[in-house]
């Protein structure tokens, strides 16, 4: 499946910019045609993720980068970090409400691959209407 | 640009009334917390947290809610949470919060 379209978005690890990428996210998504309830349920998510990769950083200086890739029928927004940090950034918080709230909103998430490129993936995509 | 939070409380008798407006977010969840807390060690009853003007949570925000509730029933007190949006309303039920609470 072809991705046509590309945003990304570059972060400094400070918290109070996570709001922006709220206003992203709900840029990108409803440009894409999801509606309002999905698209309060995508910025969600990504403000988990967000949160997830500042609480870990611990302030440091450098960022993060956001990834929309825009679809014909999905989004993916991938989240890549400049942290040299071993080990995955949830690996203490599968009980945590962050990773439940992300799964239940997004359709599919890759957590901590062994790829190195990126930390997290996740995938939503557009219902198709009946 | 940045998120806004506005908390407010009134104490009615023992009972005590938080009005939340904006968004609890991490980087207003510090505020937030700071106020509820506050809110539930200067009252004796049971706490109300109106959400009518709530239009964001995450995990931070639900952790507070969880947190302030724990204080609360040391003392046999509940938290009761009023004009919950449905998209807020979602959040508790997801991560089965809806449970803990008073939600009306």
């Amino acid at each position: 499946m072809d991705m046509y379209d590309k945003i990304v978005l570059q972060l400094p690890y400070k918290a109070e910019y996570v709001s922006v990428a709220r206003l992203t996210t709900s840029g990108v998504a409803y440009r894409m045609g999801f509606d309002i309830d999905t698209v309060e349920d995508i910025k969600v998510a990504v403000s988990e993720v967000c949160n997830r990769i500042i609480n870990v950083s611990g302030n440091s200086a450098g960022g993060y980068e956001i990834r929309y890739e825009i679809g014909d029928s999905r989004m993916v927004i991938t989240f890549a970090s400049d942290m040299d940090r071993a080990g995955c950034i949830f690996e203490d918080d599968e009980e945590g409400l962050g990773m439940s709230i992300i799964n239940a909103f997004m359709d599919e998430v890759e957590y901590c691959p062994d790829n190195k490129d990126f930390i997290l993936s996740m995938t939503k995509r557009i219902e198709e209407k009946s | 640009m940045f998120s806004e939070l506005t908390v407010r409380t009134e104490n009615l008798k023992e009972n005590a009334v938080v009005f939340v407006s904006g968004e609890i977010d991490i980087y207003t969840s510090q505020q937030f917390k700071e106020k509820l807390y506050n809110a539930v060690d200067n009252s004796s009853g049971d706490l109300t947290i109106d959400c009518s003007g709530l239009n964001y949570i995450d995990s931070m925000g639900l952790g507070i809610f969880v947190g302030a509730l724990k204080k609360m029933r040391t003392n046999n007190r509940n938290i009761h949470i009023a004009n919950i949006k449905d998209n807020i309303k979602k959040l508790f039920v997801i991560t089965g919060l809806d449970k803990l609470f008073i939600i009306h």
